[in-house]
């Protein structure tokens, strides 16, 4: 049980905290079909609660994946529960699993692993940048929950707030809505005529006083 | 004012407390949760051999949590059946009220929802798990303290 108080520090804790989460290895594999905003992402999660952090980063530097070239769909049947350990949202699906890239190969064995698609409705605009922000922030975001027991509860938190952060992101006008998407129905909240709240200057002309 | 079930254990010396009668007549009495096992095997020898509803709630903010047992007494040939309403209370804290799914069977998924929802253990349930709730679910939903989580949910789709 003294794991799971892990998941409920602040996340500002983490955030101000150590910066050496930039310097973690990231690894991210563009999705086959460019056209699909479908990137794939995979991170390790070091959820072993009783050793210390130390460890974890000695550990860092020689961890890498592979890209796994015979990767097989594995552990998907019945006799393995026929369910998987995942948070599905409209944007984000994470994943405790290693989804192959290119051939979708769903290998449910590796589950020291994280993978994340991001919007595979193609509802939003995206760009290599505002992609690798939701990247960052997913790896924050794993880094902080490190310790936490690998449930879907956490996974579901992580996704959430992986949400909300995309939900920042439409709001700073940051990325916007795909307006050739194949439903429009703006999940997020009706498009805005004040596209970065954070910009006075916008604001100024149109606020009336 | 006193009714028949507590004149009874009264009689029997058992220790219990009348709440008085509900809108509807039913005697409400409340019991410690280290009395109830006998006093619900007692009752059930009494007569009490149908439970009809089974229900917690959370008394207050920082105060208890209350079990609720609607006990009828179902006899052939008896229009107005005996009926009477038992109430436990445990402590916020480590809440363990004895369960009386071997006394009445038809406790077993009602007690999983107050564990569920409360987080009230019934000692000797035979599977005290979630029922509504996902397993990996984290806290007391009904509770009065609890804080849900910001899970992201779609609500403002057009």
């Amino acid at each position: 049980m003294a794991a799971m108080a892990a998941t409920s520090f602040s996340l500002l804790g983490l955030l101000g905290g150590n910066g050496k989460n930039v310097a973690r290895r990231r690894r991210i594999a563009a999705a086959a079909t460019p056209e699909e905003a479908q990137v794939t992402e995979e991170v390790q999660e070091e959820k072993q609660p009783e050793e210390p952090k130390v460890k974890n980063q000695k550990r860092m530097p020689e961890k890498r994946v592979e890209p796994q070239l015979m990767a097989q769909s594995k552990n998907m049947g019945r006799e393995y529960g026929g369910d998987w350990l995942s948070s599905v949202t409209r944007h984000v699906r994470i994943y405790a699993a290693y989804i192959d890239p290119v051939t979708h190969a769903f290998d449910q064995t590796q589950m020291d692993k994280l993978t994340i698609i991001l919007d595979p409705q193609n509802e939003f605009n995206w760009n290599d940048d505002t992609c690798n922000m939701v990247y960052t922030y997913f790896q924050e975001l794993v880094d902080h929950y490190e310790g936490a027991p690998l449930t879907e509860y956490t996974l579901r938190l992580i996704g959430s707030d992986v949400e909300h952060y995309i939900r920042k992101l439409l709001y700073d006008g940051e990325i916007t809505y795909n307006m050739n998407a194949r439903q429009l129905n703006f999940s997020m909240g009706k498009p805005r005529v004040i596209f970065n709240a954070n910009d006075e200057s916008q604001i100024q002309g149109i606020m009336p006083q | 004012m006193q009714g028949r079930l507590s004149a009874w254990l009264v009689k029997h010396g058992l220790v219990h407390r009348s709440l008085g009668f509900d809108y509807q007549g039913v005697e409400t009495l409340q019991i410690k949760p280290e009395d109830w096992h006998s006093i619900a095997v007692i009752s059930y020898v009494y007569g009490y051999n149908y439970l009809r509803s089974q229900c917690a709630y959370d008394v207050a903010p920082g105060g208890l949590l209350a079990s609720v047992y609607h006990l009828t007494r179902i006899e052939y040939g008896v229009d107005q059946p005996e009926e009477v309403c038992i109430k436990v209370f445990a402590p916020r804290i480590n809440p363990r009220i004895p369960s009386v799914f071997w006394i009445w069977k038809s406790a077993d998924f009602q007690e999983r929802e107050s564990y569920d929802m409360l987080g009230i253990s019934y000692d000797n349930h035979p599977r005290l798990k979630r029922i509504l709730m996902p397993e990996s679910w984290i806290g007391w939903p009904l509770r009065k303290d609890y804080i849900a989580p910001k899970f992201y949910e779609i609500q403002d789709a057009h």
